[in-house]
């Protein structure tokens, strides 16, 4: 995959992370009810113990988390941007394994919004660590000296 | 030796050369390459540490329901702020055993909740004020309280706790316990519904007869009662709380899909269409 395409497909994919956060987001601070096809799930995770952290409404946590990662996306791409996206993604892959964890065990419900925002955050998360380890592009082998400094004394192309 | 035969060899020779500074190159390029890796290893593993450590210490402080609200108001001045503030809400209004409002109420809403849902705790201390004030209080609304274990975990507990309510319903009080116990709420899967905490909500509510209340506990009619909401739960379909059932007093009831549990317009708007009805 190149390059360019890893980076398009990472920033669709957290594109649309950041639409379902704005989504959980609005529904937590207008108080209405989570679109759901799994009943009240959405209601009871939303409105659980567990939807704030230290005060913090998660869902807008998870929004700024997006939001920091599209940022790092759409800078010009360089080995610190390629590490800023992964470890905005590998944090953010570790709170959607808690606020996951916290859904099966604590609130026993599962919100269909937050598995979608789950899953999207783990292939974001493959996605920028294997983008972050393979760096740079392999430039392409360049033909044996043929010009410049590197070129021998009497070394002419005839 | 030819000078056709010398310049080949310098030929070769330089080549040689050339080849083996590429070599040099690409071996060069290989183990800059390698430290790059293992700089960009390290600093995954960092990252993946950090991460680990964060998980752990948010876990530790949010697990095994040891947060700070762990139920019931105990400062006499809290507690005081807090029955004032419920006695505002829902005292000096007509209550007969579920109900709160006039009997001659034209519209009738039910409300299906369990006493440990955190959304109905929303329902109750957002909209549901403002629905009291304008409609309960005025005598164009009655609400009947409807037991449904969602968020309860343990069904001996939610049967406890919901027949505590009821008991004090008994004395025309149950909308203060509703009120108290929702205000009190403690964290989810806590553990905190305990009999000191049943019984210290009791103690809060004004006038409440205590001895009558705990011989009201066992009354069997009120475990019959429980039944009797989960059924008609049932047969509406509902699983979650809270819900509701909103019509003409004595007619049939239906659904009534909430929007928003903190503010009342959607409520206000369907009762004012009944009413007009």
């Amino acid at each position: 995959m190149s390059s360019r395409a890893l980076r398009i497909t990472l920033l669709v994919l957290a594109v649309i992370g950041l639409a379902i956060a704005s989504y959980l987001t609005y529904v937590h601070y207008s108080g209405i009810k989570p679109a759901c096809t799994a009943g009240e799930s959405c209601t009871k995770v939303q409105t659980s113990v567990y939807s704030k952290l230290a005060g913090v409404p998660v869902a807008l946590i998870g929004l700024l988390g997006y939001i920091a990662i599209v940022g790092s996306l759409l800078v010009p791409e360089r080995e610190s941007t390629r590490l800023a996206t992964m470890a905005f993604t590998v944090v953010g892959f570790g709170f959607s394994g808690y606020l996951t964890y916290r859904e099966l065990f604590s609130i026993h419900a599962i919100c269909e919004w937050c598995a979608s925002s789950a899953a999207i955050m783990t292939i974001l998360m493959c996605l920028s660590v294997w983008r972050f380890l393979r760096g740079e592009p392999t430039p392409k082998m360049q033909t044996i000296a043929l010009s410049g400094d590197d070129a021998g004394p009497g070394l002419t192309v005839r | 030796m030819s000078p056709v035969e010398s310049d080949e060899e310098d030929l070769t020779r330089k080549q040689r050369r050339e080849q083996s500074r590429s070599e040099r190159k690409a071996l060069e390029e290989a183990e800059a390459a390698g430290a790059a890796r293992r700089t960009r290893l390290t600093q995954l593993g960092v990252v993946l540490g950090v991460v680990v450590v964060a998980i752990v210490i948010v876990l530790i402080a949010t697990g095994g329901g040891s947060s700070s609200n762990k139920g019931i108001v105990k400062k006499p001045a809290a507690v005081s702020t807090l029955v004032n503030k419920v006695e505002a809400e829902v005292g000096g209004i007509a209550q007969q055993g579920d109900t709160i409002g006039a009997a001659t109420a034209p519209v009738t809403m039910q409300y299906f909740g369990d006493l440990e849902c955190p959304i109905c705790k929303d329902f109750t201390l957002g909209a549901l004020p403002s629905l009291m004030q304008k409609w309960v209080r005025t005598g164009k609304l009655r609400i009947e309280y409807r037991s449904l274990e969602t968020a309860t975990r343990e069904p001996e507990v939610f049967k406890t706790q919901q027949i505590a309510a009821l008991a004090a319903g008994k004395q025309n009080k149950m909308w203060q316990y509703i009120e108290l116990f929702y205000n009190q709420q403690g964290e989810e899967s806590s553990g905190y519904v305990t009999e000191k905490y049943l019984q210290g909500l009791a103690q809060q509510i004004p006038g409440l007869s205590l001895p009558q209340w705990t011989s009201d506990r066992g009354n069997g009619g009120l475990s019959n009662q429980l039944a009797t909401d989960a059924q008609s739960a049932n047969n509406e379909g509902f699983n979650g709380t809270p819900s509701f059932l909103l019509g003409k007093t004595g007619g049939k009831l239906t659904k009534f899909e909430y929007t928003s549990l903190t503010d009342p317009s959607a409520f206000n708007e369907a009762i004012e269409k009944l009413l007009k009805a």
